[in-house]
């Protein structure tokens, strides 16, 4: 039984994980399905009441019913290295590639109907609350009224991108950044606001969940930080993140919430204040965690390859056929 | 009639540097010219920030 990972080859994150099925000796077939048609080609019939269907990449060809997983980390969009590229051939080649791997029994980590949803964040705030983790008072909203109604009540804001994503046209990036008291909200109508009262933090962490195990890992806030510098992902904090526990209500509250959202893996990054509560920011549901392994000596591609490897369940008599069952965290 | 969040951006971090790995299809796995695994030099993937979140990445926004 034959592992699937979608992503790009630059992805070295994917490498610790490729090394590591490697080492167990899981067979894997790695591809891009920006190279769908050409390097990567695919075929399936339906026949006589039943599926059949094979990959090829890199000179490698694996039956369908022959993956036990497929681990979608970094892929390109299908089609995008074509030689004529067009939107069209992209919905062309998303749909018989992820419709004909829909059609498998392999586990999914994370599926896409699951990922879709997950990387909503008004989802993942209200959807933390439900699971009992602790969410600074939000606001997203078009009203500029309602901003500064919310600027009265919560002083200390900040303000980030609903949707995470930044603009292109030209590339720029759109950290969390600190609202200044005097803030004019009047632009707040030209787009949908997402502001959040600031935590003073501490720590950053990063926990990052495959199946049921945890690996928290925690960056220490330098008490002459500069307290404008509240993305980590843009601070020049030389401190290293360390391994560190999980508090047992954040743990309970995290598998709540993967268990909800139907995710084999998950990225969590928490605020943790002077009191030392761990604050909900988000939930990565393909987020990174190389960096957070070399710096932590976390074992979590080890983790991330042996969730991959593990035996595909035989379904059971009146089980959801494909996705249901794929997206349970089976085995761990 | 720019919205709100955009007065905060900043110029993205190119990360078009050069690497010095490039990808095996035979072993799926990118090397470095020595023939080592890219995957187990921590320190050239540290230094070149390979793993870390992609803030302002064209393509993807898992962070």
């Amino acid at each position: 039984m034959t592992v699937l990972i979608l992503t790009c080859e630059q992805d070295v994150t994917a490498d610790m994980v490729v090394a590591e099925l490697d080492g167990n000796g899981v067979p894997v077939v790695r591809l891009d399905p920006a190279d769908l048609p050409g390097p990567v080609a695919l075929s399936g019939e339906y026949v006589r009441g039943g599926f059949h269907g094979h990959l090829s990449a890199g000179g490698r060809l694996v039956s369908m019913s022959g993956l036990r997983s497929v681990w979608v980390r970094r892929p390109g969009a299908p089609a995008s290295n074509a030689a004529e590229p067009s939107d069209w051939l992209t919905e062309e080649s998303a749909q018989a590639l992820y419709g004909m791997l829909r059609s498998t029994d392999a586990r999914w980590m994370n599926h896409p109907d699951a990922a879709r949803r997950a990387r909503h964040k008004p989802w993942q705030l209200s959807l933390a609350q439900r699971c009992g983790l602790p969410v600074p008072a939000t606001l997203i909203t078009t009203f500029p009224q309602a901003a500064r109604d919310f600027a009265d009540r919560f002083p200390d804001l900040v303000v980030k991108p609903v949707s995470g994503a930044h603009p292109q046209e030209p590339p720029r990036a759109v950290p969390t950044s600190r609202v200044a008291p005097d803030t004019d909200f009047a632009a707040v109508a030209f787009g949908p606001t997402l502001l959040q009262r600031r935590v003073v933090k501490r720590a950053d962490i990063r926990l990052t969940c495959v199946g049921d195990q945890l690996f928290a890992a925690r960056k220490p806030v330098a008490p002459d930080a500069d307290p404008d510098e509240v993305d980590v992902r843009f601070a020049t904090s030389d401190a290293l993140w360390q391994p560190v526990d999980t508090p047992s209500s954040v743990a309970a509250g995290v598998r709540s919430y993967l268990r909800e959202a139907r995710l084999a893996f998950g990225a969590f990054d928490f605020a943790e204040d002077a009191e030392g509560m761990w604050w909900f920011l988000e939930c990565n549901q393909s987020g990174q965690f190389g960096f957070v392994q070399i710096e932590s000596g976390q074992r979590i591609a080890a983790a991330v390859a042996d969730w991959l490897a593990a035996p595909v369940a035989p379904t059971a008599p009146g089980a959801l056929p494909n996705g249901g069952r794929a997206w349970a965290m089976e085995g761990h | 009639m720019r919205p709100f969040a955009l007065n905060y951006a900043r110029p993205a971090q190119q990360l078009e540097v050069s690497v010095p790995y490039a990808y095996d299809s035979r072993l799926q796995l990118n090397v470095l010219p020595d023939g080592r695994l890219a995957a187990h030099d921590y320190a050239v993937l540290r230094e070149l920030g390979s793993t870390t979140s992609t803030a302002g990445s064209k393509t993807h926004f898992d962070d």
